[in-house]
Order: C-alpha cells, then sequence, then structure tokens
C-alpha cells in the first residue's frame, strides 16, 4: 500500500509499505493493504513501518496525531 | 576637468548599485523557486486533512461543534503576514491597506514580519503578538500562531479569526488575499487548498482532491477526531499563508530588483555618453588654444 507519513512542513515518509503499525487512541492497531477506510486519532508512541521482509522496519516516534486509510492509500499526519 | 570626475564618479557609483540589484534579483529567483515547491510538498498534509473534513462535514456533530458556529462576538483576530524587509514594490502595503480598510471597532493583530507590526502600532491597533518573519519557515513559527489564535477562539476573547497575506499567482502578479479561519468553513478550506499551486507557470499542474469514501472513524468519537483535526487545519492554513507570503516577496522583489538593475544600466549609458561628450569638449578646447596660441606668435 502507499503509505505518506507528513507534518504540515515536510514529509516523513512518502513510500510503499506492508504494513505499518501505529499506537491508536483506543490501543495499537496494525494497518495491511486493502484495509477497510477509516479515521482514527493518534497518541503519543512509535509508529512501525514494514517494507519487505529483507528491510529493517522503520520505527517512527510520535507525539500524536491521525490516521486516514483510504482505498488509493494511508495517510498519518503528525 | 573636475566635471570629467565628477562624471566618472558617478558612473562608478551606478555599476556598484546594479551589481548589488543584479545580485538580488538572482537570490531572489532563487529563494522563490524553493518556496513554490515547499508550497507543492505540503500539499498530500492539506489535501488528506481536507479530505477527513470533508467526510465528518455531514455529521450532526460537526455541525454543532464549536469550531463551526457562526460568530456572535464580532471582536475579530487578524492574523497578517508581511514582510521583515523592504525593497519589494507595493508588496506590504498592498496587504496592510486592504486589511485596514476593512477592520472594525473591534479587532486586535498578530503581526508576522516588521511591517505589519510597524504599521500597526502606529495606528493604534492592538498588536498581541508579534512574528518576525526570515526565510525559514519553523515549527515554532507555525505552532506560536496557531495556538495563540486557537486560544483566543476557544476562550471566546474574539468570535472570528482571519488571515491575510499577499497570494502568490505568477512571478509578476499577486494579490492580497483574506481568508476566515475561525469558524471553520470547508470551502475557505478547498479554495486554499486548490490555491497552492499557481495557475500559470512551471508549477500549474492541477491535482484533484478526493472524494471521501465511506469511511468508518473506529473506536474514535467524531468529536474526537474533529477536535483534533481543527489545530491542523489552523496550521495548514498558517503555512501555506507563510508560503504564499514568502513566494510572493522573493518574486516581487525580484521583479523590482530587475527594473532597477534596468534603470541603472540605461543610467550608466547616459553618462557615459555625457562623459565622453565632455571629455571631447575639453580635448577641442585646448587643441584650439594650441592653435590660436600659434596662430597669434606667427602673426
Amino acid at each position: 500500500m502507499k503509505l505518506i507519513i507528513a507534518k504540515v512542513d515536510e514529509r516523513v515518509f512518502d513510500g510503499d509499505a506492508v504494513s505499518v503499525t501505529v499506537p491508536g487512541s483506543q490501543g495499537e492497531m496494525t494497518v495491511l493493504g486493502s484495509h477497510e477506510p477509516l479515521i482514527t486519532t493518534l497518541k503519543a508512541g512509535t509508529i512501525v513501518i514494514k517494507q519487505l521482509a529483507d528491510v529493517e522496519p522503520i520505527q517512527i516516534p510520535i507525539q500524536g496525531g491521525m490516521l486516514e486509510v483510504r482505498t488509493d492509500g494511508t495517510t498519518i499526519l503528525l | 576637468m573636475a566635471g570629467l570626475k565628477q562624471i566618472k564618479s558617478k558612473i562608478r557609483s551606478y555599476e556598484k548599485t546594479q551589481t548589488v540589484t543584479k545580485a538580488m534579483e538572482a537570490v531572489s529567483a532563487a529563494k522563490m523557486r524553493k518556496a513554490q515547491l515547499q508550497a507543492l510538498g505540503g500539499r498530500p498534509y492539506a489535501t488528506a486533512a481536507l479530505s477527513i473534513l470533508a467526510r465528518l462535514s455531514g455529521t450532526s456533530n460537526f455541525k454543532n461543534h464549536k469550531m463551526v458556529q457562526p460568530a456572535h462576538n464580532p471582536a475579530a483576530l487578524y492574523i497578517v503576514i508581511t514582510s521583515d524587509k523592504g525593497l519589494a514594490g507595493s508588496l506590504n502595503s498592498g496587504v496592510l491597506r486592504k486589511i485596514y480598510a476593512e477592520m472594525g471597532e473591534n479587532t486586535s493583530v498578530i503581526a508576522v514580519g516588521k511591517k505589519a507590526n510597524d504599521f500597526f502600532t502606529s495606528r493604534n491597533v492592538p498588536v498581541t503578538a508579534f512574528h518576525s518573519n526570515n526565510d525559514k519557515i519553523t515549527p515554532e513559527l507555525i505552532d506560536g500562531i496557531t495556538l495563540e489564535a486557537l486560544n483566543r477562539f476557544n476562550m471566546g476573547v474574539v468570535g472570528t479569526v482571519k488571515i491575510a497575506y499577499q497570494n502568490f499567482i505568477s512571478t509578476l502578479e499577486q494579490k492580497p488575499a483574506v481568508h476566515t479561519m475561525l469558524p471553520l468553513s470547508i470551502g475557505e478550506l478547498q479554495h486554499l487548498v486548490e490555491g497552492i499551486t499557481p495557475t500559470k507557470g512551471v508549477f500549474s499542474e492541477q491535482a484533484s482532491i478526493q472524494s471521501p469514501v465511506g469511511y468508518s472513524i473506529e473506536l474514535d468519537s467524531e468529536i474526537d477526531v474533529l477536535t483534533a483535526l481543527t489545530p491542523k487545519l489552523v496550521s495548514i492554513f498558517v503555512y501555506h499563508a507563510l508560503l504564499e507570503s514568502h513566494a510572493s516577496e522573493h518574486s516581487a522583489r525580484m521583479v523590482s530588483m530587475k527594473s532597477a538593475s534596468d534603470k541603472a544600466g540605461e543610467m550608466e549609458h547616459k553618462l557615459t555618453l555625457q562623459f565622453n561628450k565632455a571629455r571631447q569638449a575639453a580635448i577641442t578646447r585646448e587643441v584650439s588654444e594650441i592653435i590660436g596660441g600659434m596662430e597669434a606668435m606667427a602673426n
């Protein structure tokens, strides 16, 4: 799936990912490709992006944010 | 001969002026391109925030949220963005005049840029906060303005928050723009996001805004999402207003520096002509004096 993680003034991550795990306000959740569309707020924690199996997952610490899953991609606003 | 020396030193001073204005023109051109690229880079964020807002806008929670309720309090807060430095034609005065004309009695100002601060201070309009407007747009600057505006709106000190800046249309054209930031309106936001790409020039590619599909708002209530979304929308407004004003500032400065360079070149040419004429006149005078002297001796 196509994943964009953006702050208002910069793009933190922009590319393809196999899965992304986020600290949702009601608990940790993992979004895979073809997840149903949803919006949720995020609390402080760490985002873990898994790309291909042989690539080390990327970890991004956040202070809070918002997750939007669409059919054509996933966007996280920090 | 004193005349010749004076002209020569004038020519030299015009040459120096031209060197400076040409350098400033080149610097502004580079900065303008950077500001435009930066504006495009911020688009995904703005588009995503807008599509979330558009999805929420139909719900009753949204319509009853205090961030979208029409204002009862007549007090207004203006965020006015100008540059710190001049030498950019009518860039700042355009924005300041427009704002000053439409200001009511009960208004206060957050001034961004020295020009706005000086203008409103000298006219006794209360300036609640002043930020200088450097080349670098820092997250602290965006957050500072956003929080100040949200605080005053949430506490009920002001009923509306508006933002004014010079909107970048093309290198040769900038127009003062005023948007109502709070209470939130989808129309204004959509207008802003569409306006990020200039209508003309290299970056004038329009991407359509995704119409949202049926979301499920998982585990959260819509109010939580809306409450979290509002500061983000406000900071998008602030960020893009800052970028637009930077792009405008640099292109206005580029254009006015170009005309200054042209004018300096023209003056230099005129003075060179004058210098040559004066020199020739001096030579002719000397020659005729010598000939006159010789003839007087021969007689």
